[in-house]
């Protein structure tokens, strides 16, 4: 349907539909919208008052201000807009390993269901690829959920490839960017913690309220098929790593794994970023519902 | 050539193991070109915790490759194998011999035969020392069994034989011994039979008789034949041997088609034979011999023959002068069908019990028994030389030739015909001035008469001996007056021509070629030959060997003193080769095991 991955049942969307982007700040949006904005506006929600100035509209008049101060001051509201919701995925050489574990796929579906909870609550939704070939959409916002098609299609024949440095390459998204908004970063934070830390402290100087969202294959972090002599190779970098591989050298691969991705969700903790870990071996239905909370998505 | 290793072992070619430089040659080669396994990863960064191998580089400190050690290893087995490792052991052969021939069916006080209480005898005197114990029975003929390792193996193996009709044959058996004895590779021989064996004692031969020497009655020859041509009753013949320590009165019973026929008997003396004559036999196919009182050795008390093959003879005469045929019907018993040569067709042949071919030979080798009066010359099938005269002179015959029997040929007064030249295959029998006049030979089963005079036109009364001579040929030729029972177990026969098919007494069947030897006449009874169709002729088969059936006195198996020889142990070589081979093939499948569960996709 639409051209979405089979994760995207008729139940699951309309679970989806319940859904809602929740942010710790209010931005600016682009036009109306659910989400309370910064700006003065019509909504119900109050924020100041000001003194009367010629040519106001009276109905903002606080007239029991006036009776008690014997001045004219007129109530400001805040504005409703729509939310700026951008969607990065890591379409790194990393993601494509390994194979089995399919960990492009989980990201694609990750990012489909968020700019799906995005577009059908009015928000505008950017979809950048970090890496990657093929299936690069466009810069532009897309608005309305009928193009969540459209994105599904893009993002169809996206394939891993490439080595990211998440730290530049955010960078570089970000000149790019001139509205703060919600931000989805999609990885497998494969990297030296150091470079995650300022990826993501990047986004959290520039305003955004981050969810970063890690997704890891079953086979990775258990080590399946690692064992005795073999030389691991980056498939990014290239770089090469001699290793025996015993019973216990595996369970230390996984013990770092494991403390790699508790340093990244400490941080996250710390910079006030929401986290949440997929390991492509779990029902990506029920996780993701379940963990629609940790990402900042409400009912 | 052997270069001892250290005791008890050895290599058959110790130089192979120069080729021991090539598993460092192949370490060294390890250590520098080593490549690892390479496994694609997303990160090496949860990899560089672990120890990185250091041994990238030639110097580095190796690591545990089990699947290189098992390469290595089974290099070495490789190289160890080439050199033909072997084990030195002592051999502790023990030699069993068995008799299984007929005497060992006779039965002991126990109730049980030799034979049985033979093999039960056997499991103790083998002993536990010996590591190899070679079998050999000595009926139908001295033959090796089997090699067996155990005792247990043994007994196995005496479980499916028993003991056969056909007598022993001493002679084979001390060959047997001989070869033995020659070979020096025993620890001893045991010999286990109703027969003692003398030998010299250093020879290592430890005789096992079974059963004490028993009182015994036996037949020792049936014979059926019809004497005169057209005779419809025969003449059978027995001959009863005691074999006791007292006079006995012998009786034998003989059915004819499984009809009683008649009864005969007499006192026998001890060690003595008799011959008991039954002389008007109706006619029949199989003929049975019971001797009463029966004993304890129950196979010499029957014997079998069979009725003569024709009662009246059916000749088929060829001749281009059909009238000197007339003078054979005059003949009782003797039927002709007369035809020329042009007309003659091999197919006539199996109508007829024997063919004349007078002044002609058949246009094939005929497959019938056959007289030849005065031939051809230069014909194809029998190649006949020939010498025509005109007056014949008889100078040689001989006085006991069934051809000759009762012919005064003094008296033969022969005018024209043809001395033989030599022959190729025909014997004379009769024998002129220039030549032979009669030759007699037998191919592919059928007997075949050439005589270079004509008979015939003499048959009758007034050339008396010219008529014996004639009879006398064509009884030959009928096989009247054969002894029907001439078989004996054990004895091979030649398969005559046309016969496919042998039915046992046992009901067996064998296959057989015509001209070749048949050995499976180790049971005593009927033997039914068939050929091509319904044809089929009985052969009776008997053990009618009175050595065999004497059970009193037994002569002992001697074995001569120039057969003594000095016992040396013999150290065999057991190979280790197979042993390393099945050794690679394991860590072989060791190591594609190992390979398969690194192959293993990450």
């Amino acid at each position: 349907m639409l051209g979405l991955p089979e994760q995207f049942t008729p139940d699951f969307i309309a679970r989806l539909e319940q859904l809602r982007i929740k942010t710790r700040r209010e931005y600016a949006g682009l036009g109306k919208g659910s989400h309370l904005s910064p700006r003065r506006g019509s909504s119900l929600e109050f924020t100041d008052f000001r003194p009367y100035a010629l040519g106001d509209d009276f109905r903002y008049i606080d007239w029991g201000l006036y009776g008690r101060t014997d001045k004219l001051y007129i109530k400001l509201f805040k504005e409703e807009e729509d939310l700026l919701t951008y969607i990065f995925i890591d379409a790194s050489g990393s993601m494509g390993f390994p194979a089995i574990d399919s960990k492009l796929e989980a990201a694609r579906a990750f990012a489909l269901a968020v700019a799906y909870v995005a577009l059908a609550a009015g928000d505008r939704v950017m979809v950048r690829v970090l890496g990657g070939k093929n299936g690069m959409p466009g810069s532009a916002f897309v608005y309305g959920r009928h193009r969540i098609g459209e994105l599904a299609h893009q993002l169809s024949s996206l394939t891993p490839s490439g080595e990211v440095d998440l730290a530049p390459a955010l960078a570089r998204e970000l000149v790019s960017i001139r509205r703060a908004g919600k931000v989805f970063l999609i990885s497998d934070f494969l990297a030296m913690i150091s470079s995650v830390e300022r990826a993501l402290g990047l986004f959290t100087a520039a305003n955004m309220d981050v969810s970063a969202v890690q997704i890891l294959g079953a086979t990775e972090l258990e080590g399946h098929g690692l064992q005795g002599d073999v030389e691991v190779v980056d498939s990014e970098s290239g770089e090469r790593l001699r290793v025996v591989l015993g019973p216990r050298e595996r369970e230390r691969y996984r013990q770092t794994l494991s403390r790699l991705s508790d340093e990244i969700r400490n941080f996250c903790l710390r910079a006030g970023l929401r986290y949440v870990l997929y390991k492509t071996n779990q029902d990506f239905h029920a996780f993701f519902l379940n963990a629609a909370t940790e990402l900042g998505l409400v009912h | 050539m052997i270069d001892a290793w250290f005791t008890g072992f050895g290599l058959l070619y110790p130089s192979a193991l120069y080729l021991f430089v090539i598993p460092p040659l192949l370490v060294i080669a390890y250590l520098v070109r080593e490549r690892p396994r390479q496994i694609v990863v997303s990160s090496v960064i949860a990899f560089r915790a672990l120890q990185v191998v250091r041994g990238k580089r030639f110097g580095g400190r190796p690591h545990l490759n089990i699947t290189f050690l098992v390469e290595l290893l089974i290099l070495c087995l490789a190289v160890l194998a080439l050199a033909a490792p072997y084990r030195l052991r002592n051999r502790n052969l023990t030699t069993l011999i068995i008799d299984n021939s007929a005497a060992m069916q006779a039965r002991i006080s126990s109730g049980q035969s030799r034979f049985a209480a033979a093999r039960q005898q056997v499991a103790e005197a083998i002993g536990s020392n010996a590591n190899e114990i070679e079998v050999y029975v000595t009926s139908p003929e001295p033959h090796r069994i089997g090699t067996f390792t155990s005792t247990g193996e043994v007994m196995a193996a005496l479980g499916h034989v028993s003991a056969t009709d056909a007598p022993d044959d001493p002679v084979a058996i001390a060959g047997l011994f001989s070869e033995l004895l020659g070979k020096r590779q025993f620890q001893k021989i045991l010999f286990v039979s109703y027969r003692p064996v003398t030998v010299p004692s250093s020879a290592g031969v430890q005789s096992i008789v079974v059963g004490a020497p028993i009182s015994n009655y036996a037949i020792g020859s049936f014979v059926v034949t019809r004497e005169t041509l057209g005779a419809g009753e025969v003449h059978g013949r027995v001959t009863v041997a005691n074999f006791s320590r007292s006079p006995r009165q012998l009786d034998v019973i003989i059915t004819a088609d499984g009809k009683l026929a008649g009864r005969a008997g007499g006192q026998v003396a001890p060690g003595r034979t008799a011959v008991l004559d039954f002389p008007n036999l109706i006619g029949a196919k199989v003929y049975k011999a019971q001797l009463e009182p029966t004993d304890s050795f129950a196979l010499d008390n029957v014997a079998y023959a069979t009725g003569p093959a024709i009662s009246s003879v059916s000749i088929l005469f060829v001749s281009p002068t059909p009238a000197d045929g007339a003078t054979l019907r005059s003949i009782p018993g003797v039927a002709v069908t007369t035809i020329s040569p042009a007309d003659y067709v091999p197919t006539q042949l199996p109508l007829a019990d024997l063919a004349i071919f007078e002044y002609a030979v058949p246009k094939q080798f005929p497959d019938l028994s056959s007289l030849l009066i005065l031939p051809p010359a230069g014909d194809p099938i029998f190649h006949f030389l020939l010498r025509p005269a005109s007056d014949l002179q008889i100078t040689a015959w001989p006085q006991t030739d069934p051809l000759t029997a009762g012919v005064n040929f003094r008296l033969l007064n022969l005018r024209q015909g043809a001395y033989f030249g030599l022959h190729s295959w025909m014997r004379p029998v009769v024998g002129g001035s220039q030549g032979a006049l009669i030759l007699t030979g037998e191919r592919q089963g059928h007997r075949f008469v050439a005589t270079g005079f004509n008979p015939l036109p003499y048959l009758g009364r007034k050339n008396l001996p010219m008529s014996i001579l004639t009879l006398n040929l064509l009884s030959y030729l009928a096989a009247l007056g054969e002894q029907a029972t001439s078989f004996r177990t054990g004895e091979r026969w030649i398969i005559p021509a046309g016969v496919k098919e042998v039915v046992l007494p046992t009901g067996g069947r064998e296959a057989v070629q015509p001209s070749q030897p048949f050995s499976s006449t180790y049971t005593q009874g009927i033997y039914t030959l068939i050929g091509s169709g319904s044809a089929s002729v009985l052969r009776a088969v008997n053990l009618a060997s009175l050595p065999t059936s004497d059970l009193e006195d037994v002569a002992p198996l001697r074995i001569e003193p120039a057969l003594e020889v000095s016992r040396s142990r013999e150290i065999v070589t057991i190979s280790l080769t197979p042993h390393l081979l099945g050794a690679i093939m394991t860590l072989l499948a060791l190591e594609a095991l190992l390979v398969y569960r690194r192959s293993e996709r990450y």
